[in-house]
């Protein structure tokens, strides 16, 4: 825009062939414009004109459209494609030397010069260039703008703070995240709140803005002209990018930081290997050689959860914890490590995170979080003598390596079918036949579960998952199901 | 008769014979290689690829090519078409771009509405906890349908503005090789048939991502349809996109430089060169877990030596690029739209281009974060979270663009602007909720959360849904020659932005609190059942919203009032074209000579007949 920001003159570099047109243009403009213009050279060629261009930097060409040795097609094909700010005016002077035609490059292409400039002699309209070029109307109306502008601002401003204060507020108030149960969830609900602010108050500039346009900035009834010809602004265009730039490499490097922070290793953690099969949990204590269907952690000691699966993907997720941690099939080689440190007494749930099948949404598993005393006892009978009753023992093995996950006791429905009544009697198999569940049935069954499916159900039970289960286990479990009438 | 002369009807029953013939063909080299004839997944996949060749073959499309390889001389590509675009046209094979763009849209929106289906039967089960009519099994088949099917509607809805609208946004006056683009649209018809017969074959019930080892070892055949479908209608994205960027640099018209095309253009183009050369490795990833199934190989089979991440490196190589297809269209069609409306030139042009190219090649390196809880390697995790973050940066340049082509403008408020105005909104909350996931440390807590479920809801209904609404709301009158009807689309909007705040903050709030993502029941005791009854009535409300689309739609095809030529008031070179578009868009050659968006620029002029062909015919 002509009357814009800039305190310093505009640069005219003018071009013609004519010593007398183009000095001529200097002194008039000179005269009448003193302080707003600067000629800041005359050049005769397009050459010297590229020359001028590079050295001088002006705003603004003036071209002298009657010059004969000027080839202004040329001259239009350079600038009229060029880039930026650089403004070109072909200047024409009529047959009684008092008319001045304008052109100016925004308004048309080069083709269109010749039908334009007819028009403009023929309603003999002299010096009123299409635009706002030389205007004093248009720097009037620039300034009254600039106010107006001023006034959009503020207003858009305080609808942006008032949003974010809102949002804001609206977060104080709501709690987003479950209980936060691990101190390694403490740095991460940190990263959350800023997280949530910064959402907060981008939204709320986006939106403020777009609001504030839609309710001001509409189209009077009745009005049928365009908003104002506004193509960009490189400054701030460079701003809306670098700022973001800067802000997301900001929240890397902590997002980073707080990823380190969860890693941050306890040299003496309790190492428990978190086992997924379709459809349960099963957690092992290497160290102290208990098998449990239960994860059960004393309070404010880190764990090393190393997280492996027998089958398909499963996910270990304590939503309390914040910590996801896929669990993978492939052995040693695949198992993944994750610490936790759990800091509140309670009870949560390890929640599959990765469809793994039918039984997904129900595959859970109970965590417990006990004191160091209570962790103890629990360590105590676990670790006790086990009981003579191959019933009991088998009750154990059942819940242990999670066949009750499928395996009702009491008759109801499940992915498997119910141990309960089962022994003794006859079942019909998937083929049609017929079978006795006998000791050797189930042992078979439990080994080998694809060798015999009874009707009804589908092969879904991991061929491996009894691989850990000794002989005397299994026997344990069937004379538990035996003991089910 | 005339039933069967319709090229849709020739292919599908083309495509049963194909099947049929590949059943044939496959057990007779079963028994040549001396196993058993039947054993039915290999046989039905060799079915299924013949019925996709028979579909192609009987729909005639193939015709020109048969004859040109026979040595026949054929019609040129358009003297099929004859305006405006009717039945006839739209269910059988046409070189024509206008009507491929038409074919596209029409199975996009058909498509759209099963997957839409699907999602309602799941909310409906999902909306109190415990498990009410849906069984696990047929849950988990029914979220994997919703997902792909979406997929495969919003790809075809890419189809349906790119060829639709490039050939006649840069003067051209087809694409720049109509066959091919034929064929392109055509093989999308057997990939949806494909897709669709999953369902009686069993299901797919593994998430539409198909994860091995689940995807290898259930024993359900669904899964070969599945991949097949993939296969297939990836290769329509590849032909496809091959096309847009040919059209893209060959057949602009004199004088429209590369900075004088419209966004559009520009997103149309992003989109196919990630079309181009992403596309392959969603089909070779499905195609390695269907040699898995077939021929018992190990590639992510840890049993037999492989490993389960490198499926998911393969699989999201593509699949998240695709993300930046759906919504670079849509975004492109919002930066056309929006100076329309305002009356204002676009605000920073050639940094909007820019941002287009910018998010399509960072695209290419952040896969990755979708599996920050993979177990993949330990130290991949933060390069990918810096390279994904680096999103926001383009992708903040097209808010801020458009928020300052807004300021100070002069808007109206009809249909497409306020689609254009709900999708900025609502893919700004998809954006924002973005960087909590991009971040590894949160994202531990979120992966696979209803949260990601709000946040990529978001995503595609601001970046593609709204958009290609609006788009059609927008150019319909350019399409069929009559108005939509203004107070049902108001209407549709009206119901459709609230309900989707509703249904996407519901889910992001669930998921915070613990819900995870394809679960067929939920715990009460997260105490996330209000949100999920929120979720289900809100998604009922879209699906009204819809509904009163469509039927606004077809109504007004037929008893609409007929359309200006250009009742936009649009700089834009179609519509200044009479309507319906003549065969050859442009008989006249033309000539570009100004900006693209020059609103509020009095004289200004953007086209003009070519002065280079017929220099004393100016006007």
């Amino acid at each position: 825009m002509f009357g814009k920001k800039s305190p310093s003159p505009w640069k005219v570099l003018i071009a013609s062939s004519h010593p007398l047109f183009a000095e001529g243009l200097r002194s008039l403009l000179h005269k009448r414009q003193e302080t707003e213009v600067e000629v800041v050279g005359l050049v005769s060629t397009i050459n010297e004109a590229l020359l001028a261009l590079n050295s001088l930097q002006p705003d603004l060409i003036i071209v002298d459209y009657d010059d004969e040795h000027l080839n202004r097609d040329e001259f239009l094909a350079h600038f009229v494609e060029g880039r930026g700010q650089l403004r070109v005016v072909l200047l024409s002077l009529g047959e009684r030397g008092e008319e001045a035609i304008v052109y100016d490059r925004r308004t048309m292409a080069a083709a269109q010069i010749d039908d334009w400039l007819e028009k403009w002699i023929e309603t003999e309209n002299s010096i009123t260039p299409p635009n706002e070029v030389f205007s004093n109307v248009g720097k009037e109306n620039g300034n009254s703008m600039r106010r107006n502008n001023i006034r959009h601002y503020i207003a858009a401003g305080l609808l942006v703070i008032f949003l974010t204060v809102a949002g804001f507020f609206g977060l104080s108030r709501v709690n987003l995240l479950p209980v936060e149960a691990s101190v390694q969830a403490e740095s991460i609900d940190g990263l959350f709140a800023f997280h949530f602010r910064a959402i907060a108050f981008l939204f709320a500039l986006i939106v403020g803005i777009m609001l504030y346009s839609i309710i001001v900035f509409r189209r009077k009834p009745g009005d049928t002209t365009d908003g104002p010809h506004v193509t960009g602004n490189t400054p701030l265009e460079v701003m809306w990018t670098v700022l973001p730039l800067a802000t997301v490499l900001f929240v890397s490097y902590m997002g980073a930081n707080v990823l380190g922070e969860t890693l941050r290793a306890d040299p003496h953690p309790l190492v428990i290997k978190v086992i997924g099969s379709q459809w349960s949990w099963r957690f092992e204590y290497p160290d102290l050689q208990i098998s449990s269907t239960e994860l059960i952690m004393p309070v404010n000691k880190q764990a090393l959860l190393r997280t492996t699966s027998l089958d398909v993907i499963h996910s270990f997720w304590v939503p309390e914890f914040r910590i996801k941690q896929d669990a993978l099939p492939g052995g040693d080689e695949m198992i993944r490590e994750v610490r936790i440190t759990p800091k509140q007494i309670g009870e949560y749930k390890v929640r599959c995170a990765e469809l793994c099948g039918r039984g997904h949404a129900d595959m859970r598993a109970n965590v417990k979080v006990l004191s160091s005393t209570d962790y103890d006892a629990w360590v105590a009978s676990q670790t006790a003598a086990l009981s003579n009753d191959p019933v009991v023992r088998g009750d154990k093995w059942s819940q242990q390596y999670g066949c009750r996950a499928c395996h009702s006791i009491d008759g109801s429905a499940g992915v498997g079918p119910t141990w309960k009544g089962v022994f003794g009697h006859e079942v019909t198999l998937s083929d049609g036949s017929k079978v006795l569940a006998d000791h050797d049935y189930l042992f078979e069954s439990i080994r080998d579960p694809g060798a015999k499916i009874v009707e009804g159900f589908q092969n879904v039970m991991p061929p491996n998952i009894a691989a850990d289960m000794t002989d005397q286990q299994v026997e344990d479990v069937i004379a538990f199901i035996e003991s089910l009438k | 008769m005339k039933f069967f002369s319709f090229s849709l009807v020739r292919g599908l029953i083309g495509q049963a014979i194909g099947v049929v013939i590949g059943i044939g063909l496959a057990m007779v080299i079963r028994l040549l290689m001396g196993l058993p004839a039947w054993k039915a997944e290999p046989v039905w996949v060799v079915g299924a690829l013949f019925g996709v060749v028979g579909f192609v073959y009987s729909t005639g499309v193939l015709n020109d090519w048969i004859k040109w390889a026979k040595g026949q001389e054929t019609p040129p590509a358009h003297s099929d078409y004859e305006p405006p675009i009717g039945l006839q046209q739209i269910f059988n094979v046409s070189y024509d771009h206008k009507v491929i763009g038409v074919q596209y849209g029409i199975t996009s929106l058909l498509m759209f509405a099963i997957a839409g289906l699907f999602a309602l039967t799941f909310r409906t089960e999902l909306a109190s906890p415990g498990i009410q009519f849906l069984v696990p099994d047929v849950f988990n088949s029914f979220i994997s349908l919703h997902g792909i099917v979406m997929i495969y509607a919003i790809l075809l809805g890419v189809g349906a503005m790119s060829n639709y609208l490039v050939p006649l946004l840069i003067g051209a006056n087809d694409m720049a090789f109509p066959r091919l683009n034929a064929l392109a649209y055509w093989i999308n018809v057997p990939a949806g048939v494909l897709l669709l017969s999953t369902l009686v074959f069993g299901g797919i019930d593994a998430g539409w991502t198909g994860y091995p080892p689940l995807s290898a070892n259930l024993n359900k055949m669904g899964f070969a349809m599945f991949f097949l479908g993939v296969y297939t209608f990836g290769l329509s994205s590849i032909l496809g996109s091959l096309n847009v960027i040919a059209t893209t640099v060959r057949l602009r018209a004199p004088g429209m430089n590369l900075f004088r095309m419209p966004i559009f253009v520009w997103t149309a183009f992003s989109t196919a060169l990630i079309g181009l050369t992403a596309t392959q490795l969603i089909g070779l990833s499905f195609q390695l877990v269907l040699f898995e199934r077939l021929f018992g190989m190990g590639f992510f089979d840890p049993t037999k030596g492989g490993n389960v991440i490198l499926f998911q490196h393969l699989f999201w190589f593509y699949s998240h690029p695709a993300v930046y297809v759906f919504i670079l269209t849509g975004l492109g069609v919002i930066s056309e739209l929006l100076p329309v409306f305002v009356r204002k030139p676009l605000f920073g042009y050639r940094w909007v281009a820019m941002s287009s190219l910018g998010i399509a090649l960072v695209g290419f390196f952040v896969w990755a974060h979708h599996m920050f809880t993979s177990g993949m390697a330990s130290y991949l995790r933060v390069p990918f979270m810096y390279s994904t973050l680096l999103v926001a940066v383009p992708t903040g340049v097209k808010f801020f663009s458009w928020v300052a082509t807004m300021w100070g403008g002069k808007m109206t408020f009809q249909t497409p602007m306020l689609f254009v105005l709900g999708a900025i909104s609502i893919f700004l909350l998809g954006g924002l909720s973005g960087p909590p996931n991009g971040t590894v440390a949160t994202d531990l807590h979120l992966h696979d959360t209803y949260w990601i479920v709000g946040h990529f809801h978001a995503t595609m209904f601001g970046g593609f849904v709204f958009p290609f609404i609006a788009a059609i709301y927008y150019w319909f009158p350019k399409i069929t020659g009559r108005m939509y009807n203004e107070s049902l689309g108001k209407l549709h909007f009206y119901l459709m932005l609230p309900a989707f705040y509703l249904q996407s903050l519901s889910q992001m709030d669930a998921g915070l609190l613990g819900m995870r993502r394809r679960i067929a029941d939920y715990d009460p005791a997260l105490g996330v059942t209000t949100q999920q009854l929120l979720i289900t009535i809100a998604g009922f409300v879209i699906a009204i919203s819809v509904l009163i689309f469509f039927i606004n739609l077809t109504v007004s095809v037929r008893k609409g009032a007929v359309a200006p030529a250009n009742p936009w008031n649009s700089r834009s070179l179609e519509f200044q074209l009479p309507t319906p578009i003549p065969a050859h868009n442009y008989g006249r050659p033309i000539e570009v000579v100004g900006e693209p968006y020059d609103y509020g620029l009095e004289g200004s002029v953007y086209t003009r007949p070519s002065s280079t062909v017929e220099p004393a015919a100016a006007d």
